[in-house]
């Protein structure tokens, strides 16, 4: 599989990140296997998170055996130093390791989290300090938020190695600041931020919880996701193609193995084919009424 | 802290578009827009700066919606001119560049010329033209059938085709005839995604076409129209092209 630089870490990740909340869903043994395939598939770079219910703990085994293959990303949700230390410590302790390659700040949704973070007592604090110690050799961040947010994160942590943030062509379709990842995208270039593509294959939203219950959904993802080979594989392209490091699979383990087949046969993808992909999805979404109008 | 937002016009412009005007100069520039249709591309010429957009259109109901969708917000730069491409109330050597995005399929090859004598009349000395369309469709196709049936019915309903595809080297050929100068071709889309949208719309117009007709037409074409949506649902097939030229001193 192809390998590409994560900014300026000195990693080499494959173009597939694996994101090992897929191991929340499937018992000890599957998850070994799960480990095991993707590592068969040269993946190495692992992702994973305290909030991913048993994922850490499933991961332990087998990212214990093979640590030297993987640079294994982590992340909390905590906002000051004393939580995101304490946090660090349960996550190297529930996998079962003695540092983590890429250590992120998870979920960033708010400018007044990132003044937290970024201020006296943040978790960058922590972050830094861990650093030090050897517990963490890279900081990094993740956001499905607004992409200005991202941007002003850039401006404001200067040792910002990384960064996760959503890539797809339903954003890549909408000109509005909100969607503007490709913004992000061309700034983290620019400062040899590594950058690492979720929700690649997010179709949309669930329906409703009347049309459809939680529990009646057929995937484990918090939408609705793509689910043939041939999609799969145009949005991994897709993905790919923007210029990401690493693309990061769905979260329901069903769907690895085609991300993993994906992402090995990738070959670029043409601007043409791009904007293909692009038109098909802002159809879909179109309220206008329309002919030929592409 | 929270975050001021602008209050922007809300269409996104496409990215067929966007890359059709990416290298042309736009900025100042008065532009024509040959067959609105919903107003994306402009959208996209205001977007990229034009001094002034016409745009043209013969259709009521999309001089309705380019003036909901696009003008309302942008009164002074942007005009739609509800007007027949063969007679457009312009002034001689007026107009800085035109795009014609998705046109030439809706044209019947019987007005070519006249469309043609009139672009030429308003465009000034060193106007860009963009014309933006699709090859016609591979055999095997599956859109191929339903636009074979929307032009069976055009013809039994009005005498003339609904749809042509011309390729891209005959519509360059028909501009350099008429003194433009060849400049670029870019693939738009390839493949072109025909959306199951797209493929309601068309079955649509097959319908509507077919009502005026007597019964021993119109109920094969209907019954052929709805087997061909759902055979079809949606494809990925084709290619749309973009070619533009200068108009020649």
């Amino acid at each position: 599989m192809q390998t590409r630089a994560l900014g300026e870490t000195g990693h080499d990740s494959t173009i597939m990140t694996f994101g090992a909340i897929a191991l929340n869903w499937l018992e000890q043994e599957g998850a070994n296997q799960m480990v095991e395939l993707v590592l068969d598939h040269g993946i190495n770079h692992f992702d994973v998170a305290p909030t991913y219910g048993d994922a850490e703990l499933k991961l332990g085994p087998k990212l214990r055996q093979h640590r030297e293959e993987v640079f294994l990303g982590c992340k909390t949700q905590e906002r000051e130093a004393e939580g995101a230390r304490r946090k660090l410590e349960q996550s190297l302790n529930r996998l079962g390791v003695d540092h983590i390659d890429l250590y992120q700040v998870h979920g960033l949704e708010y400018e007044h989290e990132l003044d937290t973070i970024t201020g006296d007592g943040g978790a960058l604090d922590a972050f830094r300090e861990a650093k030090d110690e050897g517990l963490v050799n890279h900081i990094g961040l993740t956001s499905h938020g607004n992409p200005q947010l991202i941007l002003d994160a850039i401006d404001r942590i200067d040792d910002l190695e990384t960064l996760m943030f959503p890539m797809n062509p339903v954003v890549v379709g909408k000109d509005d600041d909100d969607h503007d990842y490709q913004a992000v995208l061309e700034r983290a270039e620019e400062e040899g931020i590594g950058t690492l593509g979720i929700k690649a294959f997010a179709k949309g939203p669930w329906p409703s919880t009347e049309e459809l219950a939680e529990e009646d959904r057929p995937y484990a993802n918090w939408y609705r996701p793509v689910d043939s080979p041939d999609e799969i594989r145009e949005r991994f392209d897709f993905a790919a193609s923007q210029g990401l490091t690493s693309v990061i699979n769905p979260g329901d383990p069903k769907l690895v193995a085609m991300v993993l087949d994906a992402a090995e046969r990738y070959d670029g993808m043409d601007d043409a084919a791009q904007r293909s992909l692009v038109e098909k999805l802002r159809h879909d979404e179109s309220p206008v009424p329309e002919q030929l109008h592409h | 802290m929270t975050r001021k937002r602008e209050v922007e016009v809300t269409v996104d412009v496409p990215q067929t578009v966007t890359t059709a005007l990416a290298d042309q100069p736009v900025e100042g520039r008065v532009c024509l827009e040959a067959g609105a249709g919903v107003g994306n591309t402009t959208a996209g010429l205001l977007a990229a700066g034009a001094a002034r957009v016409y745009a043209v259109t013969n259709d009521a109901d999309h001089a309705e919606l380019v003036r909901e969708r696009v003008v309302r917000g942008e009164s002074d730069r942007a005009a739609v001119l509800e007007a027949d491409l063969r007679e457009l109330p312009l002034a001689t050597g007026s107009v800085e560049l035109v795009t014609a995005h998705g046109l030439f399929n809706v044209v019947d090859p019987a007005a070519l010329d006249a469309i043609c004598a009139e672009l030429a009349r308003v465009a000034a000395p060193d106007c860009s033209l963009v014309v933006d369309d699709y090859e016609p469709l591979p055999e095997g196709a599956k859109m191929r059938d339903l636009f074979a049936l929307e032009n069976a019915a055009s013809e039994l309903a009005r005498s003339r085709a609904a749809l042509t595809f011309y390729p891209a080297t005959t519509l360059r050929r028909l501009f350099t005839g008429w003194g433009w100068e060849f400049e670029r071709e870019v693939t738009l889309l390839d493949p072109v995604p025909w959306t199951a949208s797209h493929v309601d719309a068309h079955a649509n117009v097959v319908r509507s076409l077919a009502s005026a007709l007597p019964a021993e037409l119109s109920t094969p074409l209907t019954a052929e129209a709805d087997r061909l949506v759902g055979d079809i649902g949606s494809e990925s097939v084709g290619e749309m092209y973009s070619i533009a030229f200068r108009s020649r001193e």
